[in-house]
């Protein structure tokens, strides 16, 4: 049985410049962290504090990302209320504005934390002297992440252009509208649709969004309206990493116009990195690419993309 | 069953009632990109029955909308175009908003339009072209026709150039702006592009 999921989210609003983002894409390796970690770089760089969450409880390594080593506390121990207070897990970067939470990579009782525990943790978080939290996201479509992608007010989902990358960005947008839609149901004859909706074989035939509404609407037409407002606000933005020629470009508009007409989920095509050999060897030397060669060709698409995401711009289709 | 491409040819080609034909063309070469066998973005979407489906209504889409005849029918089938209204003369307008602009300057006054002696054919043109000095974007930026099917008139790539109704306007154009006779420059070029109107 699913946990409920509030359909109205209890966050402060109290300083309107305060968001969470969050970087999501269901498969491993793709590049999450080293993305949220240079776009993090760059928002300090355009004078934003930042605090970092490394959100990927299983199998953190945004301190390896920023050059650091594990730090004694982490998001894990404040979880589980071995740490009390949110400072005592954060922690410098060495980059003025920029602060990490670290996860941990040994803490596997966190792979099922309650709803609840995830909106205390990212209350406290947003309670700090911040103005953007940016949350990496782990591997997979569990309800950890997908609950973290679904409280941010901007969801990144990266992909690289290959097709395993592709079908777990496809799984991870439907598991998050299903478990976003499942909490805006208002009967438990629209609750068992969505639920069957998750199983790819189930009897209804439902295999897209768009399909769900369509059998809802059969079974429960009051019910529609409320689902389709939590479609259209269900906004994730692409990030097509490791690109390598133009027909990679284009991928993030096929993406984009795909998502619109095959699952009716209005995305938008935030921007793209290229693929590049110097970003695989900072890693090696635990440097992060954007900071210690900032005119690589990732560094600055990294940079048009931040500045996009901050002014709220996607890249468009033209003919 | 997953929706497969719902909607008039326009929303099948993902573009406004009022594209150009250079419109149409590239938004037809984005979707058979996508709907083709090798696309990657569409993985674990759509089945392969889905796709070919979809790829089959991409190309229905295509085939009225670069016909101008058949456009022009399946416009007024739709209530985009009246009934009975004339052929949209070209170029038409761009989709989306229209940029605001200052008026340009006024051109400088032009010699009398001269006529080319026969043969009149895509070197004769560019010949005459280069003696004016004028450049091919220069003329798109006037005429609205794109440089591409300016260089296929130079180069007489016949094939590649669009059907009559469309070719007659991008001459006439091309003749306007390097100080030819529009309507019989038109006439002495097609009357050597071998194919049916």
């Amino acid at each position: 049985m699913m946990e409920a999921l509030p359909a109205v989210v209890p966050v402060s609003t109290a300083r309107p410049r305060r968001q969470v983002w969050s970087v999501g894409g269901g498969k491993g390796g793709i590049g999450k962290s080293l993305i949220t970690a240079a776009v993090g770089y760059q928002l300090a760089r355009m004078g934003r504090k930042v605090v970092l969450v490394d959100a990927d409880l299983g199998g953190a390594n945004l301190h390896t990302c920023l050059g650091l080593s594990g730090p004694a506390l982490t998001l894990g121990d404040f979880i589980c209320r071995r740490a009390d207070r949110i400072e005592d897990i954060l922690v410098e970067t060495g980059v003025p504005g920029l602060r990490l939470i670290s996860g941990s990579a040994d803490f596997l009782g966190a792979a099922n934390i309650k709803y609840a525990q995830k909106v205390r943790v990212l209350n406290r978080i947003r309670a700090l002297d911040v103005d953007i939290v940016l949350m990496d996201l782990g591997a997979g479509t569990s309800f950890n992440i997908i609950d973290f992608f679904l409280i941010s007010d901007v969801g990144i989902l990266t992909v690289v252009p290959e097709p395993t990358s592709i079908e777990n960005g496809y799984r991870f947008i439907k598991s998050a509208l299903y478990r976003r839609l499942r909490a805006a149901a208002t009967n438990d004859a629209v609750r068992r649709i969505v639920d069957s909706a998750l199983d790819p074989k189930n009897p209804l035939g439902i295999r897209s969004p768009l399909d769900l509404l369509t059998a809802v609407e059969r079974e429960s037409p009051e019910s529609v309206k409320a689902l389709k407002d939590q479609m259209a606000s269900f906004r994730p933005r692409f990030v097509v990493n490791q690109v390598r020629d133009v027909s990679d470009v284009s991928i993030g508009h096929q993406l984009v116009t795909a998502c619109s007409r095959h699952l009716g989920v209005k995305a938008t095509y935030a921007g793209y990195v290229p693929f590049d050999d110097t970003v695989w060897r900072c890693v090696r030397q635990r440097r992060l690419f954007a900071s210690a060669m900032p005119d690589c060709p990732s560094a600055q698409k990294v940079r048009e993309l931040t500045r996009g995401l901050v002014q709220g711009e996607s890249l468009a289709l033209t003919w | 069953m997953v929706a497969v491409l719902a909607g008039n040819h326009y929303d099948v080609l993902g573009i406004d009632p009022r594209a150009t034909p250079e419109q149409v063309e590239r938004a037809y070469r984005f979707c058979l990109e996508m709907y083709g066998d090798a696309s990657v973005a569409l993985y674990s979407l759509l089945d392969p029955e889905e796709q070919r489906r979809a790829r089959s209504r991409v190309q229905e889409a295509y085939e009225v909308l670069r016909d101008p005849f058949r456009r022009h029918d399946y416009d007024v089938s739709q209530g985009f175009a009246r009934p009975g209204a004339p052929m949209p003369s070209l170029p038409r307008p761009a989709a989306g908003p229209v940029p605001v602009r200052t008026p340009p300057p006024p051109p400088p006054p032009l010699p009398a339009p001269q006529v080319l002696e026969p043969p009149v054919d895509g070197a004769a043109l560019r010949r005459f072209r280069e003696g004016r000095g004028v450049s091919l974007k220069e003329i798109a930026a006037r005429s609205k026709v794109g440089v591409r099917y300016l260089e296929y008139i130079e180069a007489d790539r016949h094939a590649l150039l669009p059907a009559a109704v469309y070719l007659r306007g991008f001459l006439q154009e091309y003749a306007r702006a390097t100080g030819l006779e529009p309507r019989r420059t038109a006439e002495a070029y097609m009357s050597r592009v071998k194919r049916v109107p």
